[in-house]
């Protein structure tokens, strides 16, 4: 496979660390993000796999950020699944196997970000299966497949493509890619503040 | 855009958004570009991060723009002339001003002197409620931070004083030299995809594409480059004083139909044509329901059934459904007056038509397609080229197909920061060739009145316009040419030209001007005094409706105008300084990031809808208190006028307590009645809801009737 913009991609053999970034000094919540990622991947309403938090809102100190699944190094949402259904690639993407969970909910509660979403609760409470940001690769179904399509979206990183919402990113507040990347264009970016120097910085 | 045409020669964006970059203070006054242009933030950003640039937000809403600020500065709405009058104040009366540039690029300085010396920080804190220290502080900023950009959008365009507004804009930027350079200019965003293509072509009523006008001369230059015949023309209008006389504009068109205003037409109107339009964009528009209903024949050419649509009640109405932008192709221009190539992505699905399609059709049943398509055989690409070779004005000639298409295709060759290709097949042009792109092989103008290129190069100085001396009332007599030494390099005389006779319907006097290294609209000095303009000098003028009747006395509005493209039009006896007392609140509107225009697009997006499913009115927690209302409380807004809105409440320090911010991009509802019923099956937009603009309120600008959305009056009541 070619590596794609962010060192390799894929499943196999040694790779990156997949991280995202939102530098909230560049996020302005036009909810660009949540959008190409909702349209990219058909994911239905109510189900947000990004959302865009403002924090004082309307007042000086407003900031906004854009969160998800943040495909934590060791998720708690992966430590509590009582059906195993969450797992970890080895690039670090975090994702759910639609087959096997039970949509109990444990995850839900376990995660800091409140990244699992469930479909609307039928008349017994009963949830449907959990459906959360995969970083754009997919699922465990054979990759391009029509199942992985269907259940997950796209396969972005099997393309060699960053997901969705970090290529839409106007003002490129979200990076999403090789955790050492795109830490070097966040330090790039931080050290150049205030020089006044005009080299291109993305 | 007529107060910047009428300052220093073109009605543009005078720079481009990747040159902000460049900046070193970026001032927004009624911007609210996070949300309207989320995407030119980004070399908003770099500027603030890597520059340090102070990023100064002036608006009354505390914006999303107004979150990334270093410096916010809240403002009474309709008062910006004021504000900017009183920083201009502070840059003479301290010395801070650009002395060379204004001596030398600049006319009527003494004019202007005299009036922006009643602009005190006193005077300016009494007017526009922003602190007399803040003024101080702001004026020197402006001037320790150079070069600035001054960016502004419809918050400073859609007043009473509009174009009072855009010109204080311009001779706020003279007055700091920062015109011509990179990193300052008058960036005026545009606000629709394309809309400064629109404008060029002079969608617009009082003139023929390329802002030649209605004359005589204007109608002969097109007809020759349609190869028309000039008194065929002509026999197709009621009478020749039709021909030259403005029409209605999109704000009051619908008076021509229901004549509360006195109309000056032979015939009301008995037909309109929708293409691409929100209806729902227009101020009081429960007047505009009205006319909808009274028409013989409404036509909407649209992807989508309209808010339009729904509101028409009488059996009138025929729907022609038009591709989108992804099923057709063209040139399309940008803000910074750029042109790229759009490729068709799909053939258009379902049974629409691209317009140029749907215009054909016309033309073929109104029988004068011989004359219509006379050089136009392949579409749309010869409709590219007769565009450029009637629209010498602006500089379109070098416009061919061929370019734009090439600088499209290679757009990845062109710098990010300078626009100019560095290699490859477009080497040393700017992207989208900037107009004026004057002939064939002009590399496009990134930035206007820049003297430091020669004009092949894409400089050019200020433009001669309007003469080449005026005497002001007081008798001083001022030479408006440039002052000698001011021209661009190579340029054959090293000082003020008047412009080239001719230029504008002949290429041959362009090329000649070119060879000789000058620019063919001549070499002259930027006006701060507008003679041809109701306030020579940009004055504050009470909006129509006040909050402050006190000050109505002292800065009353202009006297009222009949026959104002063909409607009368009240100025005067519509401001009432009593209305206060029953309307205590000042209403705005402006976008969300979720919708656009009229939003029967975004409303049909399911998740643009899902985001921003519903339209509220931002009050301020002290107001909503006094009026017992809590945030999700639904509230009547009234307006002066009669019209009135149901709207959920939304409590925020977005608005001060006097004001209240409505998003206007809603449609479906009218006055408390839903109209989805009235939508063709299946075609109910996702998100409906009252139009803000039923409740804004009367008031145009006095020069090019743009409607005053900003700065009306209204009251609250519980529903």
């Amino acid at each position: 496979m070619a590596p794609g913009p962010f060192g390799p991609g894929g499943k196999e053999g040694s790779m990156g660390l997949m991280k995202f970034i939102c530098d909230t000094e560049r996020c302005i919540a036009c909810n660009g993000c949540v959008v190409a990622c909702k349209e990219g991947n058909h994911v239905p309403v109510g189900i947000n796999r990004r959302r865009v938090i403002t924090i004082n809102e309307g007042q000086p100190g407003e900031r906004s950020i854009s969160i998800s699944c943040m495909h934590c190094s060791d998720p708690p949402c992966m430590a509590v699944c009582p059906a195993e259904a969450i797992y970890k690639r080895d690039d670090g993407i975090v994702l759910v196997n639609k087959d096997l969970c039970i949509g109990c909910g444990y995850c839900l509660l376990a995660c800091p970000f409140g990244a699992p979403q469930f479909p609307k609760a039928g008349p017994f409470g009963a949830r449907g299966v959990m459906d959360k940001c995969t970083f754009c690769a997919g699922g465990p179904a054979p990759t391009f497949s029509e199942k992985e399509k269907r259940l997950y979206g796209q396969n972005r990183i099997a393309e060699g493509k960053v997901p969705l919402c970090a290529g839409m990113c106007a003002t490129k507040a979200l990076l999403a890619g090789d955790a050492e990347v795109i830490s070097k264009i966040y330090a790039e970016r931080v050290a150049k503040r205030g020089s006044g120097l005009s080299p291109k910085i993305f | 855009m007529a107060g910047v045409a009428n300052t220093w020669g073109y009605g543009a964006m005078t720079n481009h958004f990747n040159d902000i970059r460049h900046s070193k203070l970026i001032f927004f006054i009624g911007s609210n570009a996070a949300e309207a242009h989320p995407v030119a933030l980004q070399h908003v950003l770099y500027a603030k991060e890597v520059n340090n640039a102070p990023v100064i937000v002036v608006d009354p809403r505390f914006t999303r723009l107004a979150a990334k600020a270093t410096d916010y500065v809240r403002i009474r709405p309709g008062t910006d002339t004021a504000f900017l009058m009183g920083l201009i104040n502070q840059l003479i009366v301290n010395d801070w001003y650009d002395k060379e540039f204004v001596q030398t690029r600049v006319a009527g300085f003494e004019e202007l002197k005299k009036v922006a010396a009643h602009y005190t920080p006193e005077v300016v804190e009494d007017i526009t409620g922003v602190p007399a220290k803040e003024v101080v502080r702001i004026a020197k900023l402006l001037a320790d931070n150079r070069p600035g950009t001054v960016i502004w959008c419809m918050g400073i365009t859609q007043h009473h004083i509009g174009s009072s507004n855009t010109r204080a804009c311009c001779i706020l930027q003279l007055m700091l030299g920062n015109m011509g350079v990179s990193g300052g200019g008058t960036n005026i965003f545009r606000g629709h995809d394309n809309v400064q293509g629109a404008t060029d072509m002079c969608v617009l009523s009082h003139s023929l594409p390329g802002y030649y006008g209605l004359s005589e001369k204007a109608w002969r230059h097109w007809c020759k480059v349609w190869g028309v015949d000039f008194d065929w023309i002509k026999s197709r209008f009621h009478s020749k004083e039709y021909m030259h006389k403005p029409g209605f504009t999109l704000a009051r068109w619908y008076e021509g139909v229901i004549q509360e205003d006195k109309i000056y037409q032979y015939t009301p109107i008995k037909a309109v044509v929708f293409w691409g339009c929100s209806s729902n964009s227009q101020s009081q528009y429960f007047k505009v329901k009205k006319a909808l209903d009274q028409l013989e024949l409404v036509v909407i050419i649209d992807p989508f059934a309209t808010t339009t649509a729904a509101m028409c009640e009488k059996d009138n109405v025929y729907l022609l459904p038009s591709t989108s932008q992804y099923e057709t192709e063209g040139s399309v221009t940008s803000s910074c007056r750029q042109a790229q190539w759009r490729y068709k992505v799909v053939d258009p699905v379902y049974d629409s038509k691209p317009d140029y399609e749907i215009l054909k059709e016309f033309v073929k049943r109104f029988g004068f397609e011989d004359k219509f398509f006379k050089n136009i055989k392949e579409i749309p690409e010869d409709v590219t080229r007769e565009i450029a070779r009637g629209t010498l004005t602006i500089g379109l000639y070098g416009w061919l197909p061929e370019r734009i298409k090439k600088h499209t295709d290679h757009w990845h060759t062109f710098d990010l920061f300078t626009l100019q290709a560095k290699g490859g097949p477009c080497d040393g042009e700017y992207y989208g060739l900037p107009w004026p792109c004057w002939t064939e092989t002009h590399p496009g103008t990134p930035i206007l009145y820049d003297i430091s290129k020669p004009v092949a190069k894409g400089g050019l100085p200020f433009r001669a316009r309007f003469g080449t001396e005026y005497t002001y009332p007081d008798g001083r007599k001022e030479n408006l040419l440039a002052a000698e030494g001011v021209a661009n390099p190579g340029s054959e005389v090293k000082g003020g030209y008047p412009e080239f006779p001719g230029w504008k319907t002949d290429i041959n006097v362009i090329r000649q001007a070119l060879k000789r290294g000058m620019a063919p609209f001549g070499n002259a000095r930027a006006r701060c005094y507008c003679w041809n303009f109701p306030d020579p000098v940009p004055v504050h003028r009470e909006p129509l409706h006040s909050p402050r009747p006190d000050l109505i006395k002292k800065y009353p509005t202009y006297p009222d105008k009949p026959d104002f493209y063909r409607v009368y039009t009240r100025f005067k006896s519509e401001q009432k300084p009593e209305l206060v007392k029953d309307f205590p609140l000042v209403l705005i509107t402006g976008r969300v990031v979720e919708h656009m225009g009229g939003g029967a697009e975004t409303r049909s997006n399911k998740y643009l809808a899902e985001l921003m499913p519903e339209v509220y009115a931002e009050i301020n927690p002290k107001t909503a208190n006094d009026h017992g209302l809590r945030e999700g409380d639904y509230v009547w807004v009234e307006s002066p006028e009669g019209g009135r809105i149901k709207v959920k409440v939304k409590v925020t320090e977005r608005v001060d307590p006097h004001t209240i911010f409505i998003p206007y991009s809603f449609g479906g509802m009218f006055m408390g009645k839903s109209y989805a019923g009235n939508y063709p099956e299946g075609l109910v937009p996702y998100a409906i809801g009252e139009p803000a603009n039923i409740v804004v309120n009367y008031g145009y600008d006095i020069k090019t009737q743009i409607q005053g959305t900003k700065e009306g009056l209204c009251r609250l009541k519980r529903a």
